[in-house]
């Protein structure tokens, strides 16, 4: 029982960590940009359900869930900011200067975080009442179906996005060339603003549905960033569904080895099992080789 | 007024300062205010600025110069601090015992895992470098046995030099921005010398470095553990200004200091490095009201620099007092290489596949001294692949790339530039930011014994050329046809048995095709075996002796170019249909 106990928590966990990777993978796809602020928005996204929670009415039964829409708005919004900001006046440059205008951002938002907010731990609203159910003998927590039943919805939705409509259609095209897209007629940075949006919208999704069970602090964005990175090397680089396998894959590792040894003992695990990776495949567990061109 | 200004302006060239006057003069200020204006509170922060630009000027070494995003330069900076922690709180150990044992700890960790690390690009090592600063992290604050855990070690000694108990205030001070300048001093000569050359030919092109003869992992791993050794030399420092060592000095934000200092003062910079660290560690006394989150301001900082002044300071500061260009130097014919015979190179049944795609399928080819060998083929037909294989910028499956009797198949590009073997690009990269002269230089940096005498003979090389002319030129802007002629002149002052290149008359004019089969033809004549890829017949078959046609990664045709036109298999490749 414990075991199916914390495989439920596992794939919660994994669920919100799909959400944080889809969000990264989904930018680098786009603009061939590593977003070091992923991480911090996730943060964001958790703060604002903080920040949210009072104005909450109190006689519905579904108090967090009902922030996930304000949540979403505010976050792409913020997206679009990043992208305007950190992203599009450095297209031209080396990639370099992508990664230390994030990590800016980042370091922005997770200070700003700490002035507006102090630096201890906080919990959003629980996304339904917050009380358990009784599967015939499993006793779950309501906030864990809830995380994987809103992350399979969120993650659901983007696949219908990008396979099934127009949007979407564009929006792949633009991540596979640019160069040919914009030939084509997509307006290339639309479409990289609407990626940037939905990154951080699901970044700030993941954040609001883990900060009820796993609290929300500041600091909290440089260990997200390293494990949205370790899912999306995990699953290959560019994969989507890949990314959601590698994020499931590190929660349940990171729940099974916190439950026998510790939380410290299982990220320095996943940290080495980084090293490795990186060090014996870069190019992801399952993705095909990566070629260099001259 | 304003004719007064413009008159100063019109001085203004006259007065010609030496390069080094900037360093000079803010080198005076410094001294000056600790002197005469810093309190004990001003001298504490000028102190810390001194520790964080010893750190910065050691980032400047792999970030700046290596353009390698390095983010475990906080870990090694911690590292070096909780060795002088332990060491001198624990154990008792003195400065003398434990400044050494601060860089040597770094320093092994970084050769460590910097031989697997950095063979990633970008970002895989940039969050891999991150990996490690958390994974160090963790183990301190969860090892208090030896670290104190999360409320560190208190009770580190002061620095003690030559049995002189430096104290706080002042000498402090003084010592610390001592280490400063000797390790700026190091640094500064270093980024000038030939390692600083070649170590910025790595981080803006790799892979012509290689193909240059550079070393290309060599480089980077120096550059990583020297920078790792600044970073446990500042690390110590920190850990003696504050008489503990806690786990806040492998947090993140020391990092972002750094990288802070490093980008505003500007990139590779060791002026840039000092001048970010002064004024970033004096900008939180001007936001006290942020508290502990003057980070913010780092974070505007960094975010504003990126976007607007991608030099940094030191960048505005040049283009306020831009530095006259030095003056050319005199060509200088590098020693001759003695005149080759017969065959330099035997290609012999290589193979490479990509995926299910057999790119490269079983060529052989021999190049003689002198001649002129055409290779052609249909788009995709392997010709690049070959090039790239023969240069060692791709691995070959199979077959052997003989120059006399060593087999260079699958060796690192460096070497077998070494052995003989130059190339262009059917791309031209030439580094933006370089003069035409320097961009020629690098190929000589591995060969010649100074930056001068580089100089010197890729002026030679250009002058053969008859591109002398170009030599002061940046290399950013040059129009396409002179981009050729430079990476020409690049390839050429190798001095090559072997001269590989890669559509060297596309985009040219029919006059500049015409000059260019001339020189190619001279190039030749001094026993120099060229290869070239060409999808211009009418510039490539009368220069040829000899002519390869491949398609589909196999040779379909061999022999002399007048045959090449009337041959069946060739025409139905191109055409697409039997003829």
């Amino acid at each position: 029982m414990i075991t199916l106990q914390l495989l439920v928590n596992g794939l919660a966990l994994g669920a919100a960590y799909a959400l944080v990777a889809l969000g990264f993978v989904l930018v680098l796809n786009a603009t061939a940009a590593v977003n070091f602020a992923q991480g911090d928005l996730v943060m964001a996204g958790g703060l604002l359900g903080v920040a949210l929670a009072p104005h909450l009415p109190g006689y519905l039964p579904l108090p967090g869930l009902l922030l996930l829409p304000v949540v979403l708005v505010l976050m792409a919004g913020l997206g679009l900011l990043l992208a305007a900001a950190a992203y599009l006046p450095l297209r031209r440059r080396p990639p370099v200067a992508v990664f230390i205008s994030t990590i800016a951002a980042g370091i922005i938002l997770q200070n700003g975080a700490s002035v507006l907010f102090g630096p201890e731990p906080r919990a959003a609203p629980p996304l339904l009442s917050g009380g358990t159910l009784d599967l015939g003998g499993l006793v779950v927590a309501e906030q864990s179906l809830a995380i994987i039943a809103v992350a399979a919805l969120l993650i659901a939705g983007q696949q219908w996005l990008f396979g099934r409509t127009q949007l979407g259609r564009r929006l792949r095209a633009t991540a596979q060339d640019p160069e040919m897209a914009r030939a084509c007629g997509v307006p290339v940075t639309a479409m990289i603003l609407i990626t940037f949006a939905l990154g951080t919208a699901f970044a700030g999704a993941a954040g609001l549905l883990l900060a009820n069970r796993y609290f929300v602090t500041p600091t909290a964005g440089g260990d997200l960033i390293l494990k949205a990175y370790i899912a999306v090397t995990i699953g290959g680089w560019g994969s989507v569904p890949g990314a959601v396998a590698g994020a499931l894959l590190i929660a349940l590792f990171e729940v099974g080895v916190s439950s026998v040894l510790s939380y410290p003992v299982a990220l320095g695990l996943l940290y080495a099992t980084l090293l490795v990776i990186l060090v014996a495949r870069p190019q992801g567990l399952f993705g095909e080789a990566a070629r260099r061109r001259a | 007024m304003r004719r007064i200004v413009h008159k100063v302006w019109a001085l203004a060239p006259t007065l010609t300062l030496p390069r080094w006057a900037g360093e000079v003069i803010g080198g005076a200020v410094l001294v000056a205010y600790a002197l005469l204006y810093a309190s004990p509170y001003g001298l504490r922060v000028l102190t810390v600025a001194g520790v964080y630009a010893l750190a910065a000027i050691g980032f400047q070494i792999v970030f700046g110069l290596g353009g390698a995003l390095s983010l475990a330069h906080g870990a090694f900076f911690g590292i070096g601090a909780y060795a002088t922690g332990i060491l001198g709180s624990q154990w008792g150990w003195g400065f003398a015992a434990t400044f050494p044992v601060s860089l040597l700890v770094p320093l092994l960790l970084a050769l460590l895992v910097g031989l697997p690390v950095l063979r990633l690009e970008s970002h895989y090592f940039a969050l891999a470098t991150l990996g490690i600063a958390q994974v160090v992290h963790l183990l301190a604050v969860n090892s208090p046995a030896l670290t104190g855990g999360a409320n560190g070690l208190p009770g580190v000694p002061g620095i003690v030099l030559f049995g002189w108990a430096v104290p706080r205030g002042l000498p402090l001070a003084a010592v610390v921005w001592g280490f400063v300048a000797l390790g700026g001093l190091l640094a500064w000569r270093l980024a000038r010398g030939r390692w600083g050359r070649a170590l910025t030919l790595v981080r803006d092109d790799p892979l012509a470095a290689g193909t240059l003869g550079l070393d290309v992992g060599g480089l980077r791993l120096a550059a990583f553990a020297l920078s790792a050794v600044y970073a446990g030399a500042a690390g110590a420092l920190a850990v003696h200004t504050q008489r503990v060592v806690s786990p806040e000095v492998l947090e993140f934000p020391v990092m972002v200091s750094v990288l802070t200092i490093a980008v505003v003062g500007g990139r590779g910079r060791v002026a840039g490095a000092i001048l970010g660290a002064v004024l970033l560690l004096h900008l939180p006394e001007w936001f006290r009201f942020l508290e502990r989150s003057y980070l913010i301001v780092y974070g505007v900082a960094l975010l504003a620099t990126t976007v607007l002044a991608p030099h940094g300071l030191t960048g505005l500061l040049d283009r306020l007092l831009p530095a006259h260009p030095a003056p050319l130097p005199k060509p200088v014919a590098p020693p001759e290489a003695a005149v080759a015979r017969g065959p330099l190179l035997r290609v012999e049944g290589l193979t490479k596949g990509f995926g299910g795609v057999r790119a490269v399928d079983g060529v052989s080819l021999t190049l003689e001294a002198g001649t002129i060998t055409g290779l052609i083929g249909p788009n995709g037909s392997g010709k690049t692949t070959l090039v790239n294989l023969i240069s060692g910028l791709e691995t070959p499956d199979g077959g052997r790339v003989m120059m006399g009797n060593s087999d260079m198949a699958g060796q690192r590009p460096d070497r077998i530039a070494r052995a003989g073997i130059a190339r262009t690009f059917q791309a031209v990269s030439l580094p933006e930011g370089a003069s035409v002269l320097a961009a020629v230089a690098a190929a000589r940096l591995e060969r010649d014994g100074s930056i001068a005498l580089a100089e010197a003979h890729a002026l030679w090389a250009l002058e053969r050329l008859g591109a002398a002319d170009l030599a002061a030129k940046p290399c950013a802007g040059l129009p396409a046809a002179l981009r050729r002629r430079v990476e020409l002149a690049r390839a050429l002052a190798r001095q090559p048995a072997v001269l590989l290149l890669d559509e060297p008359a596309a985009g040219l004019t029919d006059g500049e095709k015409a000059e260019l089969a001339g020189h190619l033809r001279a190039i030749a004549a001094t026993g120099t075996a060229l290869l070239v890829v060409e999808h211009d017949m009418g510039f490539l078959l009368p220069l040829a002796g000899h002519v390869l046609c491949l398609d589909q990664g196999r040779p379909l045709y061999a022999g002399p170019p007048e045959g090449v036109r009337s041959d069946p298999a060739v025409v139905a490749a191109y055409l697409g249909e039997g003829a």
